[in-house]
């Protein structure tokens, strides 16, 4: 049952990102922040961390060409760069501790930037105009500081499920050839 | 990390790369039409969305019910100042709109700029990453969405969609950065409409730009922006906003007028869609056709 609880929870996540988008830009002393959910991603990292790095790529890369088709018609974009985060992660994490503390500030960095990379490919394009300033202000941060609340919470149970299903890969028989550790 | 840059995985990055550039600069050039592969895409991801988006509606309609229990009271008070005066507004426009039946029986005139038939929907989702404008709702081609029809909500204008598929369509927000977004919208409240078009959006001020008025017409602060109808697919009289400043534009040849939109576009739920009554021409709310500027 746990083989199909990653792929289950990355397809909820993926839905839930949007709804908690109705609820941005949030307005706050006549100022407008802008908050985007980006727990798909997150996701995929500790996936990256604690299980497979190739397999949390072809997650990204699914997802992201789901996201990509839905909600920006830009092919080629989050298709590339999720499964391009989970690279990242998974190489950064071989060559340190792997401790829940320091994963969630990994994915909290990679998370940050990713979102500038899509930045500044938005203002490549002219979908955006946005000073770099303002961009950290009103978007980076408050984005930021939602997702790490959102992982504080829910890291914990990302990495038991993930840990169970690594557990549970090294245990059955015949497919315990590749050890991620 | 020597092994990560072998010849093999080089040439695999290379090849990605190059292949994600073609596609990226192939899906930008042709963004308004949608591939087969693409409509069963969002679709199917469309009926998921809205399995998600019906409860999260549910507990922004609590809320909001919430907070507006909460400001009964003052608005009780503003509303009760205000009820007077309705009652005089809604007996003149009774006899405003008969005068107006009779008046277009005696000419022949049937059809009217202004009908539309509304398609109700439902918002099932907002671009998440919120660079560009865009919601998602849940009619679509089997209801009777076209592309460039106007959308909006009680309070008015929100925006118009862009794509279309057989079960949800696209929806960009007026306040969109795009350049081609234009819509064509008059002024009420002078002597006669005054005609320009909104074009652009400030997003400092988070107002829009009405543009292109001619530079001897006097425009007040209040004063309200409609659509026209003129632009050929959205019907006359759907409210914008309201005029809050008025300047020269950057070549001094014309007006341009901030616009303070009446809608609010956060938090949107339900939409309408207009469906014009009057056959749909080519116009500026096209994006397409509106370049020429003679």
């Amino acid at each position: 049952m746990i083989r199909y609880l990653i792929p289950l929870i990355g397809l909820v996540l993926f839905f839930l990102e949007p709804v908690f988008g109705l609820f941005s830009p949030l307005q706050m002393n006549g100022d407008y922040y802008y908050i985007v959910p980006r727990f798909l991603i997150m996701f995929l990292i500790f996936v990256s961390v604690y299980y497979d790095t190739k397999r949390a790529m072809y997650y990204g890369l699914f997802f992201g060409l789901l996201y990509d088709v839905f909600f920006i018609d830009i092919i080629g974009l989050y298709s590339f760069l999720y499964p391009a985060v989970c690279v990242i992660a998974g190489y950064t994490v071989k060559s340190i501790h792997r401790n829940l503390f320091i994963t969630t500030v990994l994915t909290l960095v990679l998370t940050a930037l990713f979102e500038f990379v899509l930045f500044q490919f938005f203002s490549l394009i002219g979908l955006a105009s946005m000073p770099v300033k303002a961009f950290l202000e009103t978007r980076l941060l408050p984005t930021m500081i939602a997702n790490s609340l959102f992982l504080f919470i829910l890291g914990w149970a990302f990495r038991s499920v993930i840990v169970a299903r690594f557990i549970e890969r090294q245990n059955s028989p015949g497919l315990s050839g590749y050890n991620g550790q | 990390m020597p092994q990560f840059f072998s010849n093999k995985r080089l040439i695999l990055l290379l090849l990605g790369v190059i292949l994600l550039v073609a596609l990226i600069s192939f899906s930008l050039r042709d963004r308004d039409n949608v591939s087969l592969p693409e409509q069963i895409i969002k679709d199917a991801v469309g009926a998921g969305q809205s399995v998600f988006s019906g409860p999260a509606h549910f507990v922004t309609g609590v809320f909001d019910n919430v907070d507006s229990l909460l400001n009964t009271y003052e608005e009780n008070k503003y509303l009760k100042s205000r009820l007077e005066e309705f009652a005089t507004v809604q007996a003149e426009v009774t006899d405003l709109r008969s005068e107006n039946a009779e008046l277009k029986e005696l000419v022949g005139k049937e059809e009217d700029l202004r009908d539309y038939n509304p398609i109700q929907a439902t918002v099932i989702a907002r671009n998440p990453d919120q660079w560009e404008e865009k919601i998602v709702i849940n009619k679509g081609e089997t209801s009777g969405v076209k592309p460039n029809m106007a959308v909006m909500t009680a309070r008015g204008l929100i925006g118009k969609v862009t794509l279309v598929t057989k079960l949800s369509s696209t929806v960009e927000l007026i306040s969109t950065q795009n350049p081609n977004y234009r819509v064509s919208a008059m002024v009420l409240g002078g002597d006669k409409a005054v005609f320009g078009l909104i074009e652009g959006y400030d997003a400092d001020r988070r107002e829009l730009l009405l543009k292109r008025i001619d530079a001897e017409i006097e425009l007040k602060e209040g004063q309200k922006v409609v659509s026209s109808g003129l632009g050929g697919i959205f019907p006359k009289g759907i409210v914008i906003g309201e005029i809050t400043e008025v300047a020269i534009d950057e070549f001094g040849l014309t007006k341009l007028a901030y616009i303070k939109p009446a809608a609010d576009f956060t938090l949107l739920n339900h939409v309408v869609i207009a469906d014009r009554l009057t056959p749909e021409v080519d116009g500026e709310d096209n994006g397409e056709t509106g370049d020429g500027e003679s």
